[in-house]
């Protein structure tokens, strides 16, 4: 679970600095690309969002903010 | 000033020096603040009113100019990498936060714990049991510190609720900054400034529960010396919020020039940039949610 949840961090990385490139490119065509990227990481957030509550409900992941005890 | 097709050339400008000012009067008076003399505060205060001043007055200035044409392509580029140098400082600042969280949960805590082929390690904190997150002190270490007590939190706050709470929020404003966006590029521009209202807006929500969640944090003892759990906590979260903060008031920037008439649907770098600053605030969040409150 853990590799799903930075795998989809990872792509969104990659959508955030295809948005970054096709700014810093300017024109048309890139700012038409921009938005698109930026729209993509958005949904994919939003799924990451989605999928890891719903892995701490399901109990695949266990929150960080247990109290360890000793 | 140039014209529309030659190279650019920069007229005279006092900004600069002002600015410089502004800065050095700010770290004079910083430092005499954390030396305790009487008049640190207000000359801290002074400089950073110089330091907004010039801000205000050369950003204004650059979108007078910009608004009235004068720019041609060249100088379009060049604030392109300006702001994309801007983007990688703030990039590396964030990596360096991360890095030190990644650092101490995946090698120094397991050192101290005698992990790995550092055979002395175990020698530093005789009795040290690795858990994360890392808060509770019931070791010598904690008095070893010169009296130095050490906050131990009596319980820690609670990913599911306002930090996931915060994290829809947040999410949902990306959502809303898209709409925005698109409205940008079909030049609707009652609908680009309905969006960026609701961005703000759901901006400041976040920023007023995370104060919320802090003093909920302190009630519960967890603090900036709450060992390395505190202090990565505190510096993730306390400067995404200040970075929300600025991106809070850039999209308001933004919202004054829609409403001016300063961007076109084809050309509207300035909507582009913090657009793009804002999505960069939010996918920090997205890590700090992920790392910090769950894996």
């Amino acid at each position: 679970m853990k590799y799903i949840v930075i795998l989809i961090i990872v792509l969104i990385l990659v959508a955030l600095g295809r948005a970054l490139i096709a700014m810093l490119r300017g024109g048309a065509d890139n700012s038409e690309k921009m938005f698109k990227s930026l729209a993509t990481r958005v949904a994919l957030s939003i799924f990451l969002f989605l999928l890891v509550m719903f892995a701490g409900y399901m109990g695949w992941i266990e929150p960080n903010t247990n109290l360890p005890i000793r | 000033m140039s014209s529309k097709d030659s190279y650019y050339v920069p007229h005279g400008t006092y900004w600069p020096i002002i600015g410089s000012i502004g800065i050095a009067t700010m770290f004079v008076g910083m430092a005499n603040m954390f030396h305790g003399v009487s008049w640190g505060g207000s000359v801290t205060a002074l400089g950073l009113g110089i330091v907004l001043f010039m801000m205000f007055g050369w950003l204004g200035q650059v979108v007078n100019e910009s608004v009235n044409g004068l720019y041609n392509s060249q100088v379009d580029r060049s604030f392109r990498w300006g702001m994309s140098w801007f983007i990688f400082s703030e990039v590396m600042f964030f990596a360096a936060f991360f890095g030190a969280l990644f650092y101490a949960r995946e090698f120094a805590i397991p050192w101290l714990s005698g992990e790995g082929n550092n055979q002395f390690t175990p020698d530093l904190w005789n009795g040290f049991v690795q858990t994360w997150p890392e808060i509770a002190f019931k070791t010598p270490a904690a008095e070893l510190r010169n009296g130095t007590a050490l906050s131990v939190p009596t319980e820690l706050i609670d990913t599911w609720g306002l930090p996931a709470l915060n994290t829809a929020i947040l999410l949902l404003s990306g959502v809303t900054l898209t709409f925005a966006h698109h409205a940008l590029r079909a030049g609707e521009r009652n609908k680009i400034i309905g969006w960026l209202v609701a961005t703000i807006a759901l901006g400041v929500a976040f920023l007023g529960f995370q104060i919320a969640e802090y003093g909920h944090a302190y009630d519960i003892g967890l603090k900036l010396n709450s060992g390395i759990y505190g202090s990565t906590f505190f510096m993730l979260t306390g400067f995404h919020g200040f970075h929300v903060t600025v991106g809070a008031l850039m999209l308001i920037v933004i919202l004054y020039r829609v409403q001016k008439g300063h961007f076109s649907k084809e050309n509207h770098f300035g909507f582009e940039g913090v657009a793009w600053y804002w999505h960069f605030v939010d996918v920090v969040w997205l890590g700090l949610f992920v790392f910090v409150y769950w894996i």
